[in-house]
């Protein structure tokens, strides 16, 4: 037997389903009220994001992801996993990078209109990372700490972030900083998958729709004439 | 009055309930010592030393890291693992905090006599054979292990000679090598025939038997001690029996299994060649149920074969 064909997805998330879902009620438990205040500042850089203020939006969305990579994977998630403490570097890296592009403004596209399908689809994601996950834990029967909230937890971060990035970015930038939430959202797609957990597919949904967001924004800009060039 | 009859009442029935509660503390350790001589034991070929046929693994299932309260669940299997007399207890540096939760739980209950420490060295831990067996040691605030193995085969040239080294210094007592899943079998059989070795861990479930045809032959050969793991088959084998079928009425009477998890683990420390199945689980209720197939009545070779053509036909 080839040795990589034995291989199942359950090898790779060395926890069990109750294991995990301690750690997102440790995270909520630990951190609460903070979460009123995450649900402020998710809900300011998506209005900000919508209005134009591109680079202030991109600064304060830089503090969730260095708090998570943090907080949750280098504090707590890498007791778990050996992948836990690289994982959060990556989540430190994302955060630099939007800090970056918000102090330079690099990568930042136009102000473009509010029905824009990018923009459209970027804002559906920020809603559902922002007030959606948080209420699918309790409605399926976990408890409130339990619930996914914006800037506690890494899935709904990435979740508003690729959504918002939808909105600010522009070419190349567009994936560069779309490629760790996407990154994110996937692996967090897999683990739900194996643990059985009754919101796997709204991870999957979300990754979907990201992954087309960010297609049709860059065929979108590929149509486009440059700025500036003639019609 | 009545108050009178009600107080007289509430303490015959407190009496009674502390002479029951008494009585019970009084027969625990019967109890125990009765479960642990109901287990099978077979032997270690290298030393004779009886091992109980189920252990307990502890992949996945016992990383939990720091949190108190997972802590104090997993204690309650490793105390419920050690009433029924059990005795094999396996982790791995591999297994995140499965270590640590392990020091934990025997700093809790206090080291058993029947404790049969197993752990793995894994290069990818980093750090050398030794320092990994030292670092294991007092993860699990144990001097010494009964069982060190090289996990997965991974660099076994250098690990075995370190367990070696170790065990000639008393600070292990049997070395082994791993496999899972069916992995890099020619070369486990390569170190089978030739290291000089006491235990080989390998996967064999009744739905994963590719090592009835050489290496479980080769350990009896060798005299190898041989672990089974993945009993259930990551859990998946028992989950699916569980929801969709009964355990047939021919295998209670034949086989003595009332249970899926009798029928399972029955059929794996059934095989002349192995000398222990190491279920993993989170729920003393399942600990129970593991535990209880490893009581007599085994099945017969022919049992075995009827077992397999059954689980075939479903």
């Amino acid at each position: 037997m080839s040795a990589w064909s034995s291989y199942r997805l359950e090898d790779f998330i060395p926890f069990t389903a109750d294991v995990y879902y301690r750690l997102l009620e440790r995270m909520g438990e630990d951190f609460w009220p903070l979460h009123l205040l995450t649900l402020l500042l998710g809900g300011t850089v998506l209005l900000l994001a919508l209005r134009g203020r591109a680079r202030l939006a991109c600064l304060l969305l830089a503090l969730p992801w260095l708090f998570v990579g943090v907080a949750y994977f280098m504090q707590r998630y890498g007791e778990l996993n050996w992948a836990g403490r690289d994982i959060g570097w990556a989540f430190v890296l994302q955060g630099t990078l939007l800090a970056a592009a918000g102090a330079s403004g690099f990568g930042i596209d136009r102000p473009a209109r509010a029905i824009a399908p990018a923009v459209m689809l970027g804002m559906l994601l920020g809603l559902l990372g922002l007030l959606g996950m948080p209420l699918i834990a309790p409605l399926v029967g976990f408890d409130w700490f339990q619930a996914e909230t914006f800037a506690i937890h890494p899935a709904p971060t990435a979740i508003v972030t690729l959504g918002v990035v939808l909105v600010l970015f522009r070419g190349i930038f567009l994936w560069a900083a779309g490629i760790i939430p996407l990154a994110w959202i996937s692996v967090s797609g897999l683990t739900l998958l194996v643990l059985d957990a009754p919101w796997t597919p709204v991870m999957f949904a979300a990754l979907a729709a990201g992954v087309l967001g960010l297609a049709v924004k860059s065929v979108a800009a590929y149509r486009r004439p440059p700025r500036g060039g003639a019609a | 009055m009545k108050g009178n009859t009600k107080v007289r009442t509430d303490r015959r029935r407190f009496l009674k309930l502390l002479s029951s509660a008494l009585a019970a503390m009084a027969m625990l350790p019967v109890l125990s010592r009765a479960a642990a001589e109901g287990l099978v034991r077979k032997p270690i070929r290298a030393t004779g030393e009886k091992l109980p046929v189920i252990g307990l693994g502890t992949w996945r299932t016992f990383n939990v890291g720091s949190d108190p309260e997972l802590l104090d669940a997993r204690t309650e299997v490793v105390r419920a693992f050690f009433r029924h007399g059990g005795g094999l207890v396996d982790s791995s540096p591999m297994y995140g905090s499965a270590p640590d939760v392990m020091g934990y739980a025997l700093k809790k209950l206090g080291v058993p006599e029947s404790l049969f420490s197993a752990e793995k060295v894994w290069s990818p831990a980093g750090g050398s054979a030794r320092q990994q067996f030292q670092q294991l040691a007092a993860r699990w605030g144990l001097p010494e292990f009964n069982l060190l193995q090289v996990h997965n085969l991974v660099d076994w040239q250098q690990q075995l000679e370190a367990l070696r080294e170790l065990k000639a210094e008393g600070k292990i007592q049997y070395i082994g090598i791993t496999t899972s899943h069916g992995r890099r079998h020619r070369e486990f059989e390569r170190v089978m025939a030739s290291g000089d070795i006491d235990f080989a861990q390998l996967t064999y479930n009744i739905t994963h038997r590719e090592v009835e045809s050489r290496l479980l032959p080769l350990a009896r050969e060798r005299g190898i001690a041989v672990i089974a793991n993945r009993p259930y088959d990551g859990g998946r084998l028992i989950k699916g029996l569980k929801r969709s079928e009964k355990v047939p009425a021919w295998a209670r009477e034949e086989c003595g299994c009332r249970t899926w998890a009798d029928f399972l683990l029955k059929f794996i420390v059934s095989h002349p060649a192995v000398n222990c199945a190491i279920p993993a689980t989170t729920r003393v209720d399942h600990l129970n149920e593991n535990m209880q197939a490893g009581h007599a009545l085994m099945p017969s070779p022919g049992c075995r074969q009827k077992m397999v053509r059954h689980i075939e036909s479903l």
